[in-house]
């Protein structure tokens, strides 16, 4: 953290501690948090600026401008700009209110209280007043006001431990050290304020959310245009109609009419025809639709907060979707990239098993002596005689202890092991408990295991080890510590027990392990090995135990030895490497530990039921390969039935791409000679009416991928490779990759697969990837809020993922479609007759409705009951879209609403537009009245269009409405009611008595409407619009049944039986893999332990030779630092990405 | 950061209907006995409502006589404006085969006058024609006023354009007798044009309610002369005037003209026999090649004599059925199918 780059246009800071006057000459950020955009005085100047330079509003204020040029305007101003004043405000009080909230929560935020030195006083001061250069006291468990340099600590040599989880997510605590300068300065963490406000790590890295939008806003926008186009070539189509009429026509009428006033050229009268039915058709994408996609997304949004099924009573968390832009895009998700850690792991390592001398113990056996998983029932083994018991270890096999208390010597030898090898440093709470610090929770796992069998951990010098052996003190003395590291995939201590005997105590990677042992093992080797194979077949992490015997004259000699490496300046890594091999061999074997790395509560389940749903689950995680494997294999993702696992472990590109290669000419290569089965296969599905797409590959393939072979596979030659490989793969994982890379894979998959994407993590490592990707997943609930600050959606457990995909996902889609044909159909219905009129009113930009008609059609007369069904229509049960996952895959494969569905609805509105045009047409054309009084005017004429229009897009959506509630009712007969109530009121005498040229329709309703021709002429167009939709849906639903048309019919038929229920996955697999081994901290920590830097200062400071020759070596903190890079640097790339 | 834990029931969204997506509901599905029935229903219905509509349209009677071209000479005189005050009159003569029974009503019929067009539809004054401000003449694009700015009344287009042929209907009692047939000019107006929509200025007498105005350039005489015979029928509220400014919304349309007065010989309506049209030839149609014609017609219960309703119904009702018989054989014989291989369909 403390090594970041600094901004490129600021090359140095210059910092006068504790001088306030000095540092404001450089003018630095102020500490405020500053997110929300508007304040009371500039919201409506920026506010609209924004929105109009929204393409659609700017379209709409272009019409409207044009509505204002009297030789153009074929429709009275008021039809643009009621719908546009009311969507503008609605969106301006949307945005009011966002806005709001950020400020709220900045002011949260600015108003935290930190001590900060002023006046060579403390003195409490809000975070948004804390300047660059200010000495700030942090107390324990305190937030970090903002970038901080430390100065010292109360800690020995200036340490502090840091939790960044707010950054990164990650819990656990970080090492950070004062300059040496400063270190001896005081008690208490001091700070100086580095960076502030908008310059601190946080708000950099949290950069730009980029805007996110959905693929059917996109097809859309793409629509919109094309509608654009459309209404183009209609306009030119009238207005060479024009031209020609006037040339033929109008001219010799207008003379007639109007003398000699009003002589136009005809080519002029068309150019202006043009725009006037620019205007008039412009209907057809009216300005609601951009509305009401807004309001239906917010309403599945509030749905997605109010699901109790996503409520997590834990940690009291409700599902949020933080953006209402994306949810039927969560219909449609093909790929799901999720985090390890925290995602599908609680990051909550429990000792599970362990086999001690070829005998395992920690198995559960039910009555009748079957293995069985452990049951809730089953009583744990009572702990509570011994008084520093960890409340929270729970082992359920007595036989462990009976073993114990039975003084087996290798049981006693193993505990002793656990408790004496490891980084474990203890601390004593105020109430006495014994408190752990861990830096890996396997190891925290294993020493607690130890700790709550008797063997308890008590406290640690750099040359000794004192633990509690079944009540009795004893004081190891502590001679070596054989690191770890990524290579030896070991760890060893070297011990002098009490009674003088000097003892190495091994853990390790079962494979590098079994090969240190002695030959006399060979039969306890291949128990223990089984064993090993048995637990990593239920995914647990394993570690192989063993210790050696060493004489006193070997180990000094050794000993010698390995001061003269640590002293040697050239080869020295080398050197102690090879003595540590050296002193680690004839090991005896003692058994293994099984150590369980929890998978969050459901994790299978939802992994079964996602990959139903034909959605690909690939896992990016920093973790080791072998972790990640084991993850793997323990949801299900991984499992022995697959034909093959590919792993790309190459270091340089040719490797990379050569192991690509392979793995390609595999899995064609097997293909190709299954192929034959494959062709009975397929014939077989032909059969059956909803066979699934063909998959190219059959089989099951899985590819593992890390880091490093990754970088060189991301090369843009190799790309298409990798892609390929992955894609034909079930599932994919990827370890030890850095944040940056985990977006580029994503990046990867989006750009070349044009599939939609969705990214789920946790920490502040997987911020990158949950921005690149479609649809961004932050697990909320745990500490770290960066991931969910990021994403679009949150909840708290990985298990929610199906209800969100499954459930609302899919409705969101299904509705979302189902909206936009709807209103597509509608509009092009409305808009369509005009022009079809224009060929009867010479091309005059007549509109076929009355003005208020226009203006209120979408936004009053139809707008409600396409919204209801919008929000709330369900073609099959959320308990069903849970069962069957299969239903999701319409919204994988754009089967709702693409381009062909469009022309379909566009189709139909013009087909309904034909009928709502000559049906009246034809039986006005030379008719009366029953009053004998001509029916072909031009007003009757309106309103029976009108009326028959309202009423058959009413009856459209009562049909397209699967769903009706209580709602869809009031909604639709209210529509219909409102319409006549409106259309009786402004043809009243009274309006007219009052605006006589803005209501001229006086009296027609009531004269119209008491007409049974024009009822007879509503009924018919209603009958021809609809009937054939109707025939059209019931032959499709009978001949080509979707899923979730059959499932709609067996609910119907077996309403009163029970529930289809879809078996429940299996949990329990049987597997010969090899295990991936336990160990999951970082190098270093040996060194740091041997040379109690990290030790209280109350403790002796130390004076073994042992210890001095390390630290003076080399400085440890360098080492620690060179080590740790990996994940600061990671953490460094990812801020420089622009995303 | 740690959320208090007695407030965690504040954050469990409320479990109603609505929240939860469970609202009682409908699920509407179209199974195959709803479907069908409503098929063969709305077939009958569209047939049965065909056939009446043909019948009673076939009940009518009507008569239809294109005096464009008969009126030749007239025509001709007519295409010249300057002829404007010379009185053109012709008759035509015509067979009546069938008595016309009941209310016979008589229209004039254009064929190509664009009573639709956008700017001519504009060009009124809905103010000025409800008496309340007779000088408004604001919207009335190309006829505001004259030449001396006196505002026209009634102005704009479709004013101007009105139609001014008298038509008048002669019986051929006997052999050389012509007796007029009574002809009744009120009640073809709507009663809320007639009473709401178009009013004349509130004046002790006509000529002075419309003083300071003039009359439209195509007119011969002013808007309270229009009906010389029932003064009460003059100003804006004339029923000719109202008629025509009904705009009609095809360029092909008739109004109505005359309502027969059951009187005399003509309590049962038109007899049969020798008819005649004495008309003056006032409307110039072939100007801008238009036609006129006038129409005798009878009604039935749902209006005229228009076939059109009644075929289109019954063309409906015919593919309705047909329709239906389609779908019931696809759907019956995808049902033995399933008899026979009922595993087919659901495949879950």
């Amino acid at each position: 953290m403390f090594f970041s780059k600094k901004k490129l246009r600021e090359v140095e800071r210059i910092v006068k501690a504790n001088d306030r006057e000095y540092n404001e000459k450089f003018q630095y950020a102020d500490n405020r948090i500053h997110t929300s955009k508007y304040n009371i005085l500039t919201f409506l100047p920026i506010n609209l600026f924004e929105q109009f330079q929204r393409v659609a509003n700017a379209y709409f204020l272009f019409l409207l401008i044009l509505q204002l040029i009297p030789e153009i305007s074929s429709l009275t101003w008021f039809t643009t700009i009621v719908p546009l004043v009311l969507v503008i405000t609605m969106t301006a009080v949307k945005d009011a209110t966002d806005d709001y909230f950020r400020y709220k929560s900045d002011k949260q935020v600015n108003n935290r209280q930190s001590e900060v030195l002023i006046d060579s006083k403390l003195q409490n001061e809000k975070w948004m007043n804390v300047k660059v250069g200010d000495i700030i006291k942090l107390e324990n468990n305190q937030f970090v006001a903002a970038d901080l340099l430390l100065l010292s600590s109360s800690e020995p040599y200036g340490l502090c431990y840091i939790e960044t989880a707010e950054l990164d997510g990650e819990t656990n605590l970080k090492v950070r050290h004062a300059l040496s300068v400063t270190s001896e300065l005081g008690e208490d963490i001091r700070r100086l304020a580095k960076f502030d406000g908008p310059d601190t790590k946080l708000m950099q890295n949290s950069g730009k959310t980029k805007f996110k939008r959905t693929s059917i806003d996109r097809l859309m926008n793409t629509l919109v245009l094309w509608i654009f186009g459309f209404l183009i070539c209609l306009g030119i189509i009238l207005a060479i109609g024009n031209s020609i009429w006037e040339n033929q026509v109008g001219d010799q009428f207008r003379s007639f009419l109007f003398w000699n006033e009003g002589e136009k050229n005809f080519v002029f009268s068309g150019f202006l025809t043009f725009w006037s039915y620019i205007i008039i058709l412009n209907t057809v994408v009216p300005i609601s639709l951009y509305v009401s996609v807004e309001v239906i997304r917010l309403g599945h949004s509030y749905f997605i907060n109010w699901d109790q099924k996503m409520y997590y009573s834990g940690k009291a968390t409700p599902a949020a979707a933080r953006t209402t832009t994306l949810n039927e895009e969560l219909g449609q998700i093909e790929y799901v990239f999720s985090d390890k850690t925290g995602t599908l792991t609680q990051n909550i390592m429990t000792f599970k098993k362990c086999s001690i001398n070829g005998r395992i113990y920690g198995e559960v056996h039910d009555d009748l002596g079957q293995k069985t998983d452990i049951i809730k029932k089953k009583k744990p083994v009572d702990f509570s005689v011994n008084p520093q018991v960890d409340k929270t270890f729970q082992f359920f096999d007595p036989s462990l202890m009976e073993s114990i208390k039975l003084g087996d010597p290798k049981v006693h030898e193993f505990l002793r092991l656990l408790a004496l090898c490891h980084t474990v440093m203890s601390e004593e709470n105020s109430a006495g408990q014994l408190i752990y610090q861990v830096q890996s929770p396997d190891e925290g796992a294993l020493v607690t295991a130890a700790r709550n069998l008797g063997f308890i951990f008590k406290s640690r010098t750099p040359e000794t080890i004192t633990i509690e052996e079944l009540g009795t003190l004893v004081t190891y003395q502590l001679l070596a510590f054989l690191d770890f590291n990524n290579i030896r995939k070991r760890m060893s201590v070297i011990v002098r027990n009490p009674e003088g005997q000097i003892k190495l105590y091994s853990k390790g990677a079962d494979t590098i392990l079994f090969e240190k042992l002695h030959l006399s093992n060979e039969d306890l080797l291949a128990l223990t090995s089984d064993h090993i194979s048995e637990f990593a077949g239920e995914g647990l992490r394993t570690l192989a135990i063993a210790y050696r015997d060493l004489d006193d004259k070997y180990f000094k000699e050794w000993h010698k030895m390995l001061e003269d490496a640590n002293a040697a300046t050239d080869e020295r890594d080398e050197r102690i490497a090879g003595l540590y091999e050296e002193i680690e061999r004839d090991l005896m074997l003692l058994g293994a530990t099984a150590v369980e790395d929890k998978l969050q509560e459901g994790v299978i389940e939802t992994v079964l039921s996602l990959s139903l749903a034909n959605i690909k689950i690939w896992v990016l995680t920093g973790d080791k390969q072998e972790t990640a494997i084991n993850i793997g294999y323990a949801c299900n993702m991984l499992t022995d039935d697959m034909n093959e696992v590919f792993i790309i472990a190459g270091n340089t590109a040719m490797e990379v791409r050569e192991e690509l290669r392979k793995a390609k000419e595999n899995l064609f290569g097997q293909n190709r000679s299954s192929s034959n089965g494959h062709i009975v296969f397929e014939k077989k599905q032909q059969l059956e009416l909803d066979s699934i797409v063909e998959e190219t590959v059959t089989g099951d393939y899985a590819l593992i991928i890390n880091g490093h072979s990754l970088a060189h596979a991301l090369e843009s030659d190799v790309k298409n490779d990798l892609l390929e490989l992955a894609c034909m793969c079930k599932t994919v994982v990827c370890c030890r990759v850095t944040p940056l890379q985990k977006a580029q894979v994503v990046e990867l998959v989006k750009k070349h697969r044009n599939a939609v994407t969705l990214a789920i993590g946790d920490g502040a490592n997987d911020v990158s990837m949950i921005k690149s990707a479609h649809i961004g997943i932050g697990i909320s609930g745990q500490e770290g809020l960066q991931a969910v600050l990021a994403s679009d959606y949150s909840f708290a457990q990985f298990r929610y993922l199906q209800r969100l995909l499954l459930v609302h996902g899919r409705w969101s889609y299904f509705r979302m479609c189902k909206f936009l044909c709807y209103f597509f159909y509608k509009n092009f219905a409305f808009t369509f007759v005009h022009f079809w009129f224009g060929f009867f009113c010479g091309f005059s930009a007549q509109t076929v409705y009355d003005q208020w008609f226009i203006t209120l059609f979408n936004i009053v007369y139809t707008s409600l009951p396409v919204l209801a069904m919008g929000i709330f229509d369900q073609d099959v049960s959320d308990q069903n879209s849970m069962d069957f996952p299969q239903l999701y895959k319409p919204g994988q494969l754009n089967l709702l609403f693409n381009k062909r569905r469009f022309f379909i609805c566009m189709a139909h509105g013009i087909y309904t537009s034909l009928a709502l045009f000559f049906i009246p047409y034809g039986a006005f054309y030379s008719d009366a009245g029953e009053d004998g009084q001509h029916l072909a005017d031009y007003q009757s004429f309106a309103v029976t269009m009108a009326t028959s229009l309202v009423i058959v897009v009413s009856v459209q959506i009562a049909l397209d409405t699967s769903y009706w509630t209580v709602i869809n009712h009031v909604f639709i007969w209210g529509s219909v009611a409102t319409y006549f109530s409106i259309l009786l009121t402004m043809h009243s005498n009274a309006m007219f008595g009052v605006f006589p040229n803005q209501f001229p329709f006086v009296g027609n309703a009531r004269h119209s409407l008491t007409q049974k021709c024009i009822w007879l002429v509503i009924l018919l167009t209603t009958v021809v619009s609809v009937m054939p939709v109707l025939a059209f849906r019931f032959l499709k639903v009978d001949l080509f049944p979707t899923l979730s048309d059959q499932i709609r019919q067996r609910q119907k038929a077996q309403r009163k039986a029970r529930p289809l229920r879809s078996r429940r996955p299996q949990t329990r697999r049987s597997s010969s893999r090899r295990s991936g081994y336990a160990f999951a901290h970082q190098e270093g920590y040996g060194e740091l332990i041997t040379s109690g830097k990290n030790m209280r200062a109350k403790n002796p400071p130390p004076t073994s030779g042992l210890e001095k020759t390390l630290s003076n070596s080399t400085s440890w903190i360098e080492n620690l630092c060179k080590k740790t890079t990996d994940a600061v640097s990671s953490f460094n790339q990812d801020k420089t990405v622009k995303l | 950061m740690d959320r208090p834990s007695q407030v965690w029931w504040s954050l469990l969204p409320d479990n109603t209907a609505l929240k939860q997506q469970r609202l009682p509901a409908y699920r509407l599905q179209l199974s195959a006995s709803k479907v069908l029935s409503g098929f063969f229903a709305t077939g009958a219905l569209c047939l049965g409502m065909g056939i009446i509509l043909l019948l009673s349209a076939k009940s009518t009677k009507e008569i239809e006589i294109n005096y464009t071209n008969i009126c030749a000479n007239c025509a001709k005189l007519r295409e010249n404006a300057i002829n404007f005050d010379k009185k053109c009159s012709c008759s035509i003569p015509f067979y009546l085969p069938e008595t016309m029974e009941g209310n016979v009503y008589m229209y004039y019929k254009l064929y190509g006058f664009h009573q639709n067009l956008y700017h001519y539809i504009l060009s009124r004054s809905n103010s000025q024609l409800m008496g309340r401000n007779i000088k408004d003449v604001e919207r009335c694009d190309s006829f505001k006023t004259t030449h001396n700015g006196t505002p026209i009344c009634p102005c704009g287009a479709i004013a101007n354009s009105m139609f001014n042929d008298t038509i008048i209907l002669l019986y051929n009692i006997n052999s050389s007798i012509y007796i007029k047939v009574p002809m009744l000019s009120s009640g073809i107006t709507w009663w809320s044009d007639k009473f709401i929509k178009f009013q004349n200025p509130t004046s002790n007498d006509l000529p002075s309610a419309f003083a300071g105005t003039a009359k439209p350039p195509n007119w011969p005489k002013p808007i309270y002369e229009l009906d010389e015979v029932d003064s009460g029928n003059n100003g804006f509220i004339n029923e000719d005037f109202i008629v025509w400014m009904r705009t009609a919304a095809f360029p092909t349309f008739k109004k109505l003209h005359r309502q027969l007065n059951r009187v005399q010989h003509f309590t049962e309506g038109l007899p049969a026999g020798n008819y005649s049209f004495d008309i003056t030839y006032n409307f110039p149609v072939t100007r801008f090649q238009g036609e006129k014609s006038v129409v005798l017609s009878t009604l039935t219960w749902s209006g005229g004599s228009s076939l059109f309703l009644g075929l289109a119904y019954t063309v409906t009702g015919a593919v309705t059925w047909l329709a239906s018989f389609s779908m019931m054989a696809i759907h019956l014989m995808l049902a033995k199918r399933k008899m026979f291989f009922p595993n087919y369909k659901v495949k879950l």
